[in-house]
């Protein structure tokens, strides 16, 4: 608000200084101009929830920010709009997904596609030589199309949408391929100008046997013929050349008579509870679904007691005032955490080589690390604990840091020796602290996906079963059967992580109910 | 570990694997990263690659340059290659030209073209033509009879699909035995020859040489790198159809003339030959190493064996005891003409009368160095370069990778087979068998 407005007495006290007005009024102007910006790009497309969605966002902003009212709502409208756009918005697109055969292209496309796609060259006709132009005086860009056509026996036609007629070979000019270059009557357009010409597309010289002459680029021409029609009636294709009919089943063609080939595209249906419904009665998920997420649970869990202990004990050492040099001990700690955890993956799944690997040749063992199920299950959590305890031990760190000294000096006064400190002060305080990190490392270890895909890829396999690894998360095997199908099933992936996130919230909701209690000890 | 980069640290970690599979030199069996699909080449090889002009440093996909008459897009590997002629092409008909580099190549392409911000041209495997038309990505090209007779049969086959041409092949490539000069003079025929010399080899090398044989096996196995042993004996993984094309619904991975394959690579197991220790991750660094007389590997492993200084020579793939010689799977170079080109007219003169001349597929050649698929340009590379004519000898019978988008339920499931079978854990009937009815199980769900 400006000077200029008469302020109640108690408003006046703090008085907004003028460039602090301007300041707020340039942002939010700037805000609705890239508001609207960004609607007409939304228009353009045609996303008309998401220009109604903008305009709310933007009336809000306004509604909160050029008024003094509502002050606590300035201060929560950011964290909601990032809130809203960040994890509701990617929330109600899965689950929306879930609810689809999870394709993007629609029939209309499929059905034009397909019809494009089955334009053969009739055999036996003729290759011309091919230049686009217009009857001369005409305009390049809108006049209509003619081809100019040199048969291979070196005779002129021209064809327009009516058919084929001879061109007076008298004035016409062509290359040494036969190209016309120039022709009386005629201006030829020139590879710009063709290119132009987007009705070029559907344009094809008409001939006596229902084919039609197209243009192949801009200096050939052949004849062709759709081989598949489309009949919106019945809603089938039919194929001439062969007879066959395709007809519509889960959202793409088939043959009527069940012999041959489906056409492989599929558009966007919903499919309703159909993915839900596979994952419940599919044999292979349920065969696997109680083995993975035990393994699933075991693995989160001990990936985060080890790193959790060693990341302490780490701690608990190099907090120790008597240490010198710990900034350079610190760092040097961080170091797995600083290396990209892919690299670092690779590189254990390289040490992990049974025959050719540093830790057999190191240890003398000769443990098939990545192909047997207990041992590879112990690699991931060997190479997850290298990943997580420099975490853990900052946080730690940090967690140590922030009891004060005159707890322990308490402690110590009160005769508790060193371990009794450390199990009934020390343990519950940095538990507080932590608790909650720790619940959010569990949840993020519970669809480790990266660490499992690039050091086992789920596996190993039992034997004549590639679908269920004795290492797999379910996320990785949710992966799997989403992408094992000729078709990416995005629908049956969409529903698959509902599930998985339903049981992590619940896990996760659990651990914060523990936490609370422990709260209740500080 | 936490919620930090991490995640997305691996996620781009993944997308970088996965386009250094379907990158410059592999044939790009990476079809579907999550059914444990080969990684053909070492990611090295793009990696060592110069960056192309134009090229945005970052991983996400490039922006249609809006004002110019022709846009492409290609990996960085082959941009600075393409841009070069597309420009010629461009100053021949007095247009503009946009050569652009998009990082995974394949999978930002069908998001771009999706949403009408694809390129016109995209450069790419073959056996990506399945899912481009699944997801009606790609345009037609009609080629005429006289232009396709002068590129060799099996590149042409490989840009087909329903009976279609949808691409231009520039390039093919497979593999083939590498051997290392120095430890083994001499090419076997036959694998019974090469277990014994490589054996003999490694037996008075006094520990230097490990391995007789490098393959990519992994623990997951490599389905790519089993077909050989498969077509050695007349068997496969998919029969054909009627016009040629491969038939989702004829697996062969149980056919009796497969399964004599299977009983050759649990004998390779059995004897050591093979291993599940050796995949992706250490094959070329154990050759290089001269570590091992003999590798089965494609025109990719060439770069890092000269950088290592080994001497090396190719030759054709040995044959099997009782079948023939094993045939590799050939990969197919294209290029190919977006279903949404907004320069349609420009894309398709480019392709169909540009990249089929005889000085283009040589400049791609000499850039790229696989074998061209023109046969004029072939004879003519072929009689200086001992290595493009030993590739191109190995693979002159074999069949192109399946292109349909079946093929996706395959690489997994024939690939831990293999592993299985090699790693002794299964009968090699029994477990293929097994691989057949979960591929078979895998097509139906569509």
């Amino acid at each position: 608000m400006s000077q200029a407005t008469k302020a109640s007495p108690a408003q006046s006290m703090y008085r907004t200084p003028l460039w602090a007005s301007v300041l707020k009024w340039v942002a939010l102007a700037v805000v609705v101009a890239a508001a609207f910006v960004l609607a007409t790009r939304l228009a353009d497309q045609g996303y008309t929830l998401y220009i109604v969605v903008l305009a709310l966002v933007v009336m809000a902003v306004l509604a909160v920010y050029s008024t003094r009212r509502a002050i606590p709502a300035k201060y929560l409208l950011p964290g909601l709009v990032l809130l809203l756009g960040l994890q509701v918005w990617p929330i109600v697109m899965t689950v929306s997904t879930a609810f689809t055969n999870g394709q993007t292209i629609t029939k209309e496309d499929t059905i034009a596609a397909i019809q494009t796609n089955s334009v053969q060259e009739v055999q036996g006709s003729p290759r011309y030589k091919l230049s686009i132009a217009v009857p001369e005086g005409g305009d390049v860009a809108s006049a209509p199309i003619s081809f100019l056509l040199t048969a291979p026996d070196g005779t002129y036609e021209v064809g327009d949408k009516d058919g084929l007629k001879d061109l007076p070979a008298e004035g016409v000019q062509k290359t040494d391929s036969g190209k016309i270059t120039a022709a009386p009557g005629w201006t030829v357009l020139n590879a710009r100008q063709v290119n132009a010409r987007k009705d070029l597309a559907t344009f094809a010289v008409p001939t006596a046997d229902g084919g039609g002459i197209k243009a192949s680029g801009l200096s050939e021409a052949f004849e062709g013929k759709a081989t598949i029609t489309y009949d919106a009636a019945t809603d089938q294709l039919r194929d001439s050349a062969t007879g066959k009919v395709y007809v519509v089943r889960d959202a793409r063609f088939v043959p009527q008579d069940g012999q041959g080939q489906a056409f492989p595209q599929k558009w966007a249906e919903n499919v309703g509870f159909k993915n839900f419904q596979t994952i419940l009665t599919d044999p292979t998920i349920r065969s696997g679904f109680l083995k993975i997420f035990t393994w699933n649970v075991v693995f989160a869990a001990l990936s985060v007691i080890t790193t959790f202990i060693l990341g302490m004990l780490l701690a608990l050492l190099f907090n120790d005032e008597r240490l010198k040099g710990k900034g350079y001990y610190r760092a040097l700690l961080v170091l797995p955490y600083a290396i990209p955890g892919f690299v670092t993956s690779l590189l254990w799944k390289n040490m992990f080589n049974q025959e050719f690997g540093l830790i057999n040749s190191l240890t003398g063992l000769n443990v098939d690390w990545l192909g047997d199920a207990t041992a590879a299950k112990a690699a991931i959590l060997i190479t997850n604990l290298w990943l997580g305890f420099p975490y853990m031990f900052l946080i730690c760190t940090g967690a140590l840091q922030s009891i004060p000294a005159d707890v322990r000096e308490a402690a110590k006064i009160d005769g508790a020796s060193a371990g009794r400190t450390l199990r009934s002060i020390i343990m519950p305080l940095l538990l507080v602290a932590v608790g909650p990190l720790l619940i959010a490392s569990f949840a993020f270890n519970f669809n480790n996906f990266g660490l499992i895909f690039l050091l086992t890829g789920g596996g190993p396999f039992e034997s004549d079963n590639t679908s269920i690894g004795s290492s797999d998360l379910l996320i990785t095997y949710a992966f799997r059967l989403a992408f094992s199908g000729v078709t990416p099933d995005y629908g049956l992936a969409a529903a698959v992580s509902i599930f998985i996130f339903v049981i992590v919230a619940l896990m996760s909701y659990a651990g914060f109910r523990r936490t609370k209690g422990l709260e209740e000890v500080n | 570990m936490h919620k930090r980069a991490y995640g997305a640290l691996a996620v781009s970690g993944v997308a970088a694997l996965a386009l250094s599979a379907c990158g410059g030199s592999s044939p790009a069996p990476s079809s579907n990263a999550g059914s444990a699909a080969p990684t053909v080449s070492d990611t090295s090889s793009t990696s060592t690659s110069a960056p192309a002009p134009a090229a945005s440093s970052t991983t996400g996909a490039p922006v249609r340059d809006a004002n110019v008459d022709l846009v492409i897009w290609t990996d960085a590997d082959r941009a600075p290659t393409v841009k070069k002629i597309a420009d010629a092409f461009g100053a021949e008909q007095g247009i503009s030209v946009s050569v652009q580099v998009a990082v995974d190549t394949r999978q930002q392409f069908k998001d771009a073209t999706k949403v009408g911000k694809g390129p016109d041209i995209v450069v790419g495997a073959h056996d990506w033509l399945g899912e481009l038309v699944q997801e009606n990505t790609v345009a037609p090209i009609s080629l005429s009879a006289d232009t396709a007779a002068k590129f060799s049969e099996s590149s042409i086959a490989a840009a087909k699909f329903n009976g279609q041409n949808y691409g231009v092949p520039y390039a093919v490539e497979n593999i083939a035995l590498m051997r290392n000069t120095a430890l083994a003079p001499d090419a076997p025929k036959t694998m019974d020859e090469l277990v014994k010399t490589g054996t003999e080899i490694k037996q008075k090398s006094g520990g230097k040489v490990t391995n007789v044989l490098i393959q990519q096996v992994g623990k997951t196995g490599n389905a790519y790198y089993t077909y050989p042993y498969l077509s050695a004996f007349g068997g496969g993984i998919f029969g054909t159809t009627s016009d040629g094309g491969y038939d989702p619904d004829k697996v062969l991975v149980d056919s009796a003339d497969s399964i004599k394959g299977a009983d050759v690579l649990a004998q390779l197991g059995k004897q050591g030959i093979l291993s599940t220790n050796v995949g992706d991750d250490n094959a070329e660094g154990l050759f290089d190493a001269g570590k091992a007389p003999y590798f089965i590997t494609g025109p990719w492993a060439t770069t890092n064996a000269k950088k290592a200084n080994i001497k090396y020579a190719i030759s054709d793939l040995p044959t099997l005891d009782g079948g023939g010689q094993m045939q590799p799977f050939l990969g197919v170079q294209l290029f190919y003409v977006s279903s949404k080109a907004k320069n349609a007219s420009i894309a398709q003169e480019f392709v169909t009368n540009y990249i089929t001349k005889k000085d283009v597929q040589l400049e791609l050649f000499n850039a790229l160095g696989r074998p061209p698929a023109l046969t004029e340009a072939l004879d003519e590379v072929s009689a200086s370069n001992q290595d493009v004519k030993a590739f191109f000898e190995a693979g002159k019978d074999s069949k192109p990778m399946p292109n349909i988008p079946a093929m996706n339920s395959v690489w997994g499931p024939l690939g831990q087979a293999a592993a299985d079978v090699i790693s002794g854990k299964a009968a090699p009937e029994a477990r293929f068998k097994a691989a057949q009815a979960e591929i078979v199980a895998n097509i139906k769900k569509g």
